[in-house]
């Protein structure tokens, strides 16, 4: 519907790492703490649910959660309550979903909420499990379930044909975790240096245990409303969804879209997408959450997201160009490596920061950011979702 | 097969927690793949009507969904693009480390790479170039409900191993 637009309102997370919480516990708190950055909205003005988890379901007993999340959240949808299942982008989808529905008029205040319970009473649970993200019958018995295999090898196909250096990899880690250092609701508030990078526990080589973002427990929320009901529920600047765009190219290894690992076509072909969508170019992006599941995704993203030339991402980090006053900062609040990542709530988390940056009350704020961007991948690097979020309107 | 925890769940299969695929026939359309694995034929399908060669194997043609296709078989040996090693975080199922390739099966190839577990293969010796082959091992079984009795449906799986010097 021309001229309706979808606004991000508020947003809130619980504390994430390995918590003594359930996944029902954890939605309680990020659904509280959103709704303590919005004063005055009540759960029942809350007319559309999504809840964005993959595992729950899978590390739970629990399936069909979308009912169970409402009815312990005190909300009463009656535009949509579904579950969205999209593993590492779950959030951002349910973002994209939100921005849908709230701009056809179907939705007016909606939630999206995503959680994670990664941590099994048993721990043999949580590396097993992920042989069930990815494409199980093909992919799952050949042991890149979980993941830091297929990243090793994006890691070396990257130095093999760019020269990318293994202390570009760590930089990443050490800039993120700096930055994730302020932030008291991620996983790890701790400073790394490029020594404790280098000498870490080997997972696989080139990566150490500082190269791959933590398994993490944890839930986060936010809120996507009408334009018109944005201005009643704040007085804070508001934050449109631009636009956004996912793209899902293969699904098995073997079918990888990219001339080598090293070049990830897919991403390239959802940024394009996504940019026409938000009618922006990748040089307007005042700052960016991309999906840092690895200190080598960092670096091939924010290459194939147009903020570099391609096989440039290694010096772009090295030149500071991620950092507060480089052309693009990046993962401010932490990224995946320094908060955690619970799949579902990741996007979610993502959201809130580039919120906070454009309302200018980040915590490592952006100065006069006006342009944000958030990527995922997810499953074994086989589907890439954006969502650009602006101060003013699409034009 | 106790399942702690769970008492009547002993001796029981539960598809959700299975590493492998399910391959009997009465469970899915495209058993021919693990009946020719059984025979050392690595294979997939191929449209009868335009040709498109698709890996995994498929029911329909992805390009045209014809369903008229036929089973061609695939490169059993290739180069090694690229090899890692897990050593930490390993899931149960495997014994550290777990080694895997990124596998050329050649330009003449309708499949051009597949990403295999490497098996007979020491640590540390699997390097770019390497020629490496398909080898076929049998994995658990798994009952079968049938109307009057349960049957054991035997299973196999593939991976990849370095062709001796």
């Amino acid at each position: 519907m021309a001229g309706r637009h979808a606004c991000i309102v508020g947003g809130g997370m619980c504390k994430w790492g390995v918590r003594e919480a359930s996944y029902i516990d954890m939605v309680q708190e990020a659904a509280k703490e959103c709704l303590g950055d919005i004063p005055g909205l009540k759960p029942t003005s809350i007319d559309g649910l999504l809840f964005a988890s993959t595992f729950v379901g899978r590390r739970s007993a629990q399936a069909n959660t979308a009912p169970v999340v409402a009815e312990r959240l005190g909300l009463k949808p009656t535009s949509i309550c579904a579950r969205v299942d999209v593993l590492c982008a779950g959030g951002s989808t349910g973002i994209l979903l939100a921005k849908g529905l709230v701009e056809s008029a179907m939705s007016d205040v909606v939630m999206v909420v995503g959680c994670e319970k990664l941590y099994t009473p048993e721990r043999w649970q949580v590396q097993y499990d992920e042989i069930a993200a990815i494409d199980h019958d093909w992919d799952g018995p050949q042991g890149i379930g979980p993941p830091p295999l297929w990243f090793a090898m994006i890691a070396k196909e990257h130095m093999k044909h760019y020269g990318t250096k293994r202390e570009q990899l760590g930089l990443v880690s050490v800039i993120n975790y700096d930055y994730g250092y302020d932030n008291p609701k991620g996983h790890f508030q701790r400073k790394l240096t490029m020594g404790d990078v280098l000498n870490a526990t080997e997972v696989a080589a080139p990566l150490g245990l500082y190269d791959c973002c933590p398994l993490t427990d944890g839930s986060a929320a936010v809120i996507i409303a009408s334009e018109e009901k944005a201005r009643e529920l704040s007085d804070r600047p508001l934050v449109y969804i631009l636009g956004g765009a996912q793209a899902s190219v293969h699904s098995v290894s073997a079918n990888w879209p990219g001339e080598h690992l090293g070049d990830w076509p897919h991403l390239r072909l959802a940024a394009k997408k996504a940019y026409e969508n938000a009618k922006i170019s990748a040089d307007k992006v005042d700052v960016a959450q991309v999906h840092d599941c690895f200190s080598i995704s960092e670096i091939v993203e924010v290459e194939e997201l147009g903020f570099c030339k391609k096989g440039e991402g290694g010096p772009f980090v090295e030149s500071g160009q991620t950092k507060i006053g480089g052309t693009t900062p990046t993962n401010t609040d932490g990224g995946l490596l320094s908060c955690g990542h619970p799949f579902g709530a990741t996007g979610v988390r993502q959201a809130i920061e580039i919120l906070r940056q454009l309302q200018g009350r980040a915590v490592r704020q952006v100065n006069k950011a006006a342009i944000g961007l958030t990527h995922n991948l997810s499953g074994s690097n086989v589907e890439h979702t954006i969502v650009i979020y602006g101060r003013e309107p699409r034009k | 097969m106790a399942a702690t925890g769970i008492p009547f769940l002993e001796g029981r299969y539960s598809p959700t927690l299975d590493m492998w695929p399910i391959e009997a026939k009465e469970f899915n359309r495209i058993y021919e793949f693990y009946e020719n694995l059984r025979e050392g034929k690595f294979t997939t399908t191929k449209c009868k009507k335009c040709g498109r060669v698709a890996y995994p194997p498929r029911v329909i043609c992805p390009e045209c969904y014809s369903d008229e296709l036929e089973w061609i078989e695939l490169p059993k040996k290739g180069k090694v693009a690229v090899a890692v090693e897990k050593w930490a975080g390993v899931p149960i199922c495997y014994e550290p480390p777990l080694i895997d390739a990124w596998i050329d099966l050649g330009e003449d190839s309708p499949v051009r790479h597949v990403l295999s577990r490497m098996v007979n293969c020491p640590p540390e010796t699997l390097k770019e170039g390497d020629e490496v082959q398909l080898v076929v091992f049998d994995v658990p079984a798994h009952p079968i409900e049938l109307r009057k009795e349960t049957k054991m449906a035997e299973r196999v799986f593939f991976a990849f191993e370095p062709v001796k010097k």
